[in-house]
């Protein structure tokens, strides 16, 4: 193995998993947001949320980046790929967040509603008390997914000099060209990220499991 | 500069990149397909180290991002006396990434199967293979359309990336535009556009198809 290789893809992999988090913590927060939007009763928000949802997730990541990238410069508004980076992954794993928590409160059963309904409960206490529970719940092998999907999409980031493991592992190869030792090495590190991820998600969900609660999956 | 006339001038740009995306797609598309149902076959009858094989393939390219594959055939195909143009090589890697997803769907699906059917097989002397051709996997593509749609909606979306290994798609044509040009929101604007078209077409149509063949 080339000397030193070890040591920056350690450091790619930091940044990687760096970028994943932001972009998971922005984009939950943006989720939340749009996914209010869906349940607005104003038939013009909704379509906005349709609007938003159906471009992010019909163009690839890669041109949203590339969009970003070139064309906000272009606006005269200046930024560092790594603030464009995880603006894009933001916008990106927001859509998909949000359809993941529009499911949820669909599923929500209604006997729930009419019960928060009966008891009077005021709107922010039925969304603290019912929706908040039950959506985390029922979303959360979805939600799970989505992360390690975004732990995999900061790859893409690389292809707009962002660098983090992907970027890494190419500047290595080529210097080196030690292709399947620091691609195998990548890939290692990918896997770890995304495997620990799915593991932890596994975890919390038993953690969270209410038992005799239908349509909790335990 | 206009809309109308930057499509005019870069028009057959445009058409030539996205014939190129299109054809990369339908034969990923394609090749994953076949890849995932034998994936499919070698779990199903493979013994239990035919199925270990599979599910530690699988567990591997679901946790790894697609680029990695895409760089590893591109760069190592050339070390090890295999100089395949990088189409192939990014096809080639759509189609190992994709296969592994493909396999996932199809083994969801095999579980809807009414576990009779075995029973009938085995009991009118079916081979293992002509139980696989003719029984399992005629149902198991038919209950499958939704989510492999979903999944090849995905895959199209991924040829994008085939930019990264100099691949002249559209994502890589509005790149060279925009270098050539200068002007990057025209040139993405009418690519991102082009994408949309063709996710929409590919839902639309395989809609279409689950409509058509919802005889089971």
């Amino acid at each position: 193995m080339p000397a030193g290789s070890l040591a920056l893809l350690t450091q790619g992999a930091m940044v990687s998993l760096l970028l994943a988090a932001g972009a998971i913590a922005g984009g939950t927060l943006l989720a939340i947001l749009l996914a209010a939007m869906a349940f607005s009763r104003l038939a013009a928000v909704r379509v906005v949320y349709r609007v938003y949802v159906y471009i992010v997730r019909g163009t690839p990541l890669l041109v949203l980046a590339l969009i970003l990238f070139y064309a906000m410069p272009a606006l005269d508004l200046r930024t560092g790929p790594y603030i464009a980076g995880t603006l894009v992954l933001i916008i990106y794993t927001g859509a998909l967040f949000a359809e993941v928590f529009r499911g949820g409160v669909l599923a929500i059963p209604r006997p729930q509603w009419e019960s928060a309904r009966s008891l009077g409960l005021p709107p922010l206490a039925m969304f603290r008390k019912i929706v908040v529970p039950l959506v985390t719940r029922y979303t959360l092998p979805s939600y799970v997914n989505v992360c390690v999907m975004t732990v995999k999409a900061s790859s893409v980031l690389s292809i707009i000099s962002v660098w983090e493991l992907t970027l890494a592992a190419r500047e290595i190869i080529e210097r080196t060209f030690a292709v399947f030792t620091i691609l195998g090495l990548a890939a290692a590190f990918y896997f770890v990220m995304c495997f620990g991820i799915d593991r932890l998600g596994r975890r919390l969900e038993r953690h969270l499991a209410l038992r005799g609660f239908a349509g909790v999956r335990a | 500069m206009s809309f109308t006339r930057w499509v005019a001038i870069y028009g057959p740009t445009y058409a030539t990149a996205l014939v190129w995306t299109a054809i990369t797609a339908l034969a990923a598309a394609c090749g994953a397909i076949v890849w995932g149902c034998l994936l499919l076959l070698i779990r199903l009858s493979g013994g239990r180290w035919g199925a270990r094989a599979v599910d530690g393939y699988v567990q591997l390219f679901r946790n790894t991002p697609v680029l990695l594959p895409i760089y590893l055939i591109y760069f190592a195909f050339p070390l090890i006396g295999l100089p395949w143009p990088a189409v192939v090589c990014g096809t080639l890697a759509l189609i190992l990434q994709n296969g592994a997803y493909v396999s996932e769907i199809l083994r969801g699906s095999v579980n809807a199967i009414d576990r009779v059917q075995f029973d009938a097989a085995r009991s009118i002397g079916l081979a293992p293979w002509s139980t696989f051709q003719k029984i399992v996997l005629p149902q198991v593509l038919v209950y499958s359309i939704p989510a492999l749609g979903n999944q090849i909606v995905l895959l199209l979306k991924d040829t994008s990336l085939l930019s990264a290994i100099s691949i002249t798609e559209l994502t890589m044509q509005a790149k060279l535009l925009t270098e050539q040009t200068g002007a990057a929101y025209e040139a993405f604007i009418v690519v991102a556009v082009l994408y949309l078209l063709l996710v929409s077409g590919t839902e639309v149509a395989f809609r279409v198809t689950h409509r058509a063949v919802r005889w089971l």
